[in-house]
């Protein structure tokens, strides 16, 4: 992966729109909207050229406004039960009032981290076009399912 | 005397635990100093006034109904909470050019490491092939020419850039917003100067990167 990258130029565009983001909401934690920018701008740019984003990054940025989602400035986390058993992470935009919900699992492996991903992504090339239809879509599912199955890495306790 | 507990650094012994750096005394007092603003305003549905004018409270016990959870996505706002929440406004307290260095430095080392280094023997072509699809937020430009003449000679960081507009912000702390269209802008990084023909560069920042540009022979002004 490291050696041979397609988007080079476009990833790094990425990557500096997200550290931008940062820098500004590090400087000034009221600029809100200027960080907002830069969000929608990596968003469009990922979105136009079709390039998937780390789920770390996503999860990072509000799906209604693109907001940067720092705890305490931008958003709030909190901690809930869901059943008896499981509980949740809520994050929750402070200007659009947007949630995601993140469930507390710390065994959870990521789609892209499973062996069947790796091998998935080397099959479409090899086989013919109409077989590789329904494998195309399984991911895609799995994206847009993704939030509200997946990990907290950090589990918070109630003081 | 409880003050002195709250200012107290975290020791030394308990940060490789906690893993949590203790931030500078400044950026640490601008971020509570957020932090307080975001949480303590009041929130409008608790508001007593507005409840009691604008609702009929039933004092008798009634059964809470039970929520009905949307199943819709998140679908993204529209054009009129957009306007309301403003959501790209740079308010007018923000604006000041010592807080954007830092971007400008990270702009710097975002296009180094585009051009793999930026050595005078790299070929001018091929950086300016990178150039095209690069970044140009947090750049410092200049306008060489432009059809009118107020325009030129204005410098500052790029921070916002639209379809037909650049917001700059120069060093006298003024955001200007100076059009794309009849215009040249010229970005110096490590000595390389290069030339940017607004004309040619009339597209959204994230629609360039897509877009493929034609090699024309004359630009007029």
């Amino acid at each position: 992966m490291s050696g041979h990258v397609k988007d080079k130029e476009a990833y790094l565009r990425l990557n500096y729109l997200y550290q931008a983001a940062h820098c500004v909401l590090n400087q000034n934690p009221n600029n809100v909207e200027l960080s907002r920018f830069y969000c929608f701008t990596q968003r469009t740019i990922a979105r136009r050229l079709v390039l998937r984003q780390d789920p770390s990054v996503k999860r990072t940025i509000c799906k209604k406004c693109c907001t940067l989602l720092v705890p305490g400035l931008t958003a709030t986390t909190r901690q809930r039960k869901r059943g008896k058993k499981r509980s949740i992470t809520i994050l929750r935009c402070l200007s659009c009032k947007q949630s995601k919900t993140l469930l507390n699992n710390p065994d959870y492996c990521l789609w892209q981290d499973r062996p069947e991903s790796q091998a998935q992504q080397k099959q479409p090339d090899q086989n013919a076009p109409v077989q590789s239809q329904p494998k195309k879509s399984k991911p895609a599912r799995f994206d847009s399912s993704n939030p509200s199955t997946s990990t907290a890495t950090v589990e918070q306790t109630p003081p | 005397m409880d003050e002195a507990v709250v200012e107290t650094h975290i020791p030394c012994d308990l940060v490789k635990v906690l893993g949590v750096e203790p931030q500078i005394r400044s950026k640490a007092v601008a971020f509570t100093q957020a932090f307080l603003k975001k949480n303590t305003e009041p929130r409008p549905q608790l508001d007593e006034k507005s409840l009691l004018s604008h609702k009929a409270v039933i004092l008798e016990y009634t059964r809470p109904k039970k929520k009905r959870i949307n199943k819709q996505q998140a679908k993204g706002l529209n054009a009129q909470q957009k306007r309301e929440i403003k959501i790209f406004h740079i308010k007018s307290e923000h604006q000041r050019y010592e807080l954007f260095l830092p971007l400008h430095n990270l702009w710097k080392q975002y296009i180094i490491d585009l051009c793999s280094g930026l050595k005078p023997t790299s070929s001018p072509q091929s950086v300016q092939q990178k150039l095209l699809k690069a970044d140009f937020h947090g750049a410092i430009i200049t306008v060489v020419r432009s059809k009118c003449p107020s325009y030129v000679g204005i410098t500052g960081i790029l921070i916002q850039e639209f379809k037909h507009v650049f917001k700059i912000i120069t060093k006298q702390d003024t955001l200007k917003v100076i059009p794309k269209r009849n215009s040249v802008f010229q970005v110096e990084i490590n000595g390389f100067i290069s030339y940017i023909y607004g004309n040619k560069f009339e597209q959204r920042a994230s629609e360039r990167s897509a877009k493929k540009f034609k090699i024309s022979g004359t630009i007029d002004l």
